[in-house]
């Protein structure tokens, strides 16, 4: 309760327009409402959609919602499809031609490539992204990219501020690349480290850090496990050392548990966005936070 | 939750296509819950929803494709195969009916788990069919509804309410395929039983203007807190609909006629 109220507070804190904003800024996701007040400060008034403890792949409309789509400058979502259950339908009720397209409209995964990107698209491979799996937050290095391709369009849309948004973009580009190589530093005796995955939303993270995804509870993404899918992951997590047992803070912990209580192998909940625990107030928060519980499941 | 009252979403162009969607589907759905309530065949619309679905899941499989009006054909006729399967049992077995359309739901619901397991993406469809939002409905996506929900009064007017077996069914499926759709299966089920019960006392014509009455009340009060309370709106309507019902009893006329006070 005491965790939800201060994500509450936090969320209106991030909401709260500052009198002499002069774009409004609708984010699909709370980390690019964190990194779009790393790059703006309060010459933006940010606005979030969902919050990190939802499933983002789904949302329940609510009239709000739709407003402040409709009094957008800007749009700044994930896109490769993460939010297709949704945004198009937003986007086309809130009819605000500044947003559907064009520089009004960022999405974070055209800045960047993404990982898993099928060669062809198949049904039977499960809830696949035709994209590339879109949950490219947990990559640093991805989110810097991203970083300066949103203080590129913030620009490009409040020409007047340029110099802030570039000075800014500086400021946190230095921070940031000097996070990296502390988190780095720090997360180095987790590379080789095995880990099971609820869903695929850790690609990013494996790759980054190193870590070895030997097994995920749903057998394909978005398709719940069946008995014989759970049976043999059991004699996955028991064949070799397996650090954790990896969900995101918004999933039930039911199976995660469950595989957890019949091989020993620790389950853990990683927040991964900003607000999925106390500790990741801001994206720096978040992977402080991402490589912490790693680590403690390791000792 | 915090109670931060939110004027933002009180606008007519956000709220007024879901609350004309509303209209539409109570134009229908009300004098169909009469008959529904009269019956004593509560579930139904849960049955044909999900029998509707199911109707999706397999055309997926054929390859039909899923923006396609194909779709829309395969969720009516696994609706309308329902129905004449449920008429059918009703002729046969009157006194089973309702744990028969029970049975035929949980049969719906998990047959299409089973043929998801090897289809996730047709989840995506279920799951639209089923929980449709109705936040989300565009105008011209009530065209079609509205024609159709025409043809649906005009022919039950032409027969005066008197749907014998048979028709009672396919009428009711086409109109369920459809509202489905566009409000989910909370709102379905509220549309239909709600009005129905709250007027259950009364008879002759005041007793459908009285259910209008309380339908288009609950759908219009619901729709104006959710955007006030920042609510989903689909959720809160069904509680304003069942406020508006129980208000309604403190009319002397529906309160006077129920057979309790009597």
């Amino acid at each position: 309760m005491k965790k939800l109220f201060s994500l509450a507070l936090m969320l209106a804190a991030t909401a709260a327009a500052p009198a002499h904003a002069s774009l409004k800024v609708f984010a699909c996701e709370p980390e690019w409402a964190s990194l779009l007040q790393e790059l703006a400060g309060d010459k933006i008034a940010v606005d979030v959609g969902t919050s990190a403890l939802q499933d983002v792949h789904q949302i329940e409309a609510k009239p709000s919602l739709i407003a402040k789509v409709r009094r957008a400058d800007l749009v700044v979502c994930t896109g490769a499809d993460l939010e297709v259950g949704w945004l198009p339908q937003l986007l086309r009720q809130a009819a605000n031609p500044k947003v559907m397209s064009g520089t009004g409209n960022f999405m974070a995964a055209n800045a960047i490539t993404t990982l898993e990107k099928p060669t062809k698209l198949d049904r039977a491979a499960g809830d696949v992204h035709p994209q590339g799996n879109p949950h490219f937050q947990m990559d640093p290095y991805r989110m810097l990219a991203i970083a300066k391709a949103l203080s590129a369009r913030l620009a490009q849309l409040d020409a007047a501020n340029t110099a802030v948004y570039q000075q800014r973009l500086g400021d946190f580009s230095t921070r940031w690349s000097s996070a990296i190589k502390r988190w780095e530093v720090k997360a180095a005796p987790l590379r080789g480290s095995k880990i099971i995955v609820q869903h695929a939303s850790w690609i990013y993270l494996e790759h980054w850090l190193g870590l070895e995804r030997i097994g995920a509870l749903e057998p394909k993404p978005g398709v719940p496990p069946t008995s014989g899918h759970l049976a043999s992951l059991i004699g996955v997590a028991k064949s070799g050392k397996t650090l954790a047992i990896v969900r995101a803070a918004y999933q039930d912990p039911k199976s995660s548990q469950w595989l957890s209580e019949r091989t020993g192998v620790p389950a853990v909940v990683l927040p991964l966005t900003v607000g999925g625990d106390a500790q990741s107030k801001d994206l720096f928060g978040l992977f402080d936070s991402t490589i912490d519980k790693l680590l403690s499941a390791a000792k | 939750m915090s109670l931060e009252l939110n004027w933002d979403g009180l606008d007519i162009s956000i709220l007024g296509p879901a609350c004309l969607a509303g209209l539409i589907v109570l134009s229908t759905h009300v004098p169909l819950g009469k008959q529904v309530l009269s019956r004593g065949i509560i579930f139904i619309d849960l049955a044909i929803a999900q029998i509707a679905a199911l109707g999706v899941i397999i055309a997926h499989y054929f390859g039909v494709d899923e923006q396609s009006f194909g779709v829309q054909i395969a969720a009516a006729a696994a609706a309308l195969a329902g129905a004449g399967l449920l008429a059918w049992t009703d002729k046969r077995w009157p006194e089973y009916q309702e744990p028969l359309i029970g049975t035929l739901f949980v049969l719906a619901a998990t047959g299409a788990l089973l043929l998801l397991a090897n289809n996730p993406q047709g989840g995506e469809h279920l799951k639209d069919l089923l929980v449709g939002q109705i936040l989300w409905v565009s105008y011209s996506q009530l065209i079609p509804a509205a024609i159709l929900s025409v043809f649906l009064l005009a022919f039950m007017w032409l027969r005066q309410g008197r749907l014998t077996g048979l028709l009672f069914y396919a009428l009711f499926a086409l109109a369920i395929t459809v509202s489905v759709q566009l409000v989910g299966v909370y709102l379905v089920f509220a549309s239909l039983i709600v009005p129905a019960l709250a007027t259950a006392g009364m008879t002759g014509k005041g007793r459908l203007s009285a259910a209008y009455a309380i339908g288009a009340l609950g759908y219009a009060s619901g729709l104006v807190l959710s955007a006030v309370l920042d609510l989903p709106s689909g959720a809160l309507i069904v509680w304003t609909l069942a406020a508006c019902a129980l208000l309604a009893q403190l009319v002397p006329a529906v309160r006077r006629s129920h057979p309790a006070q009597s």
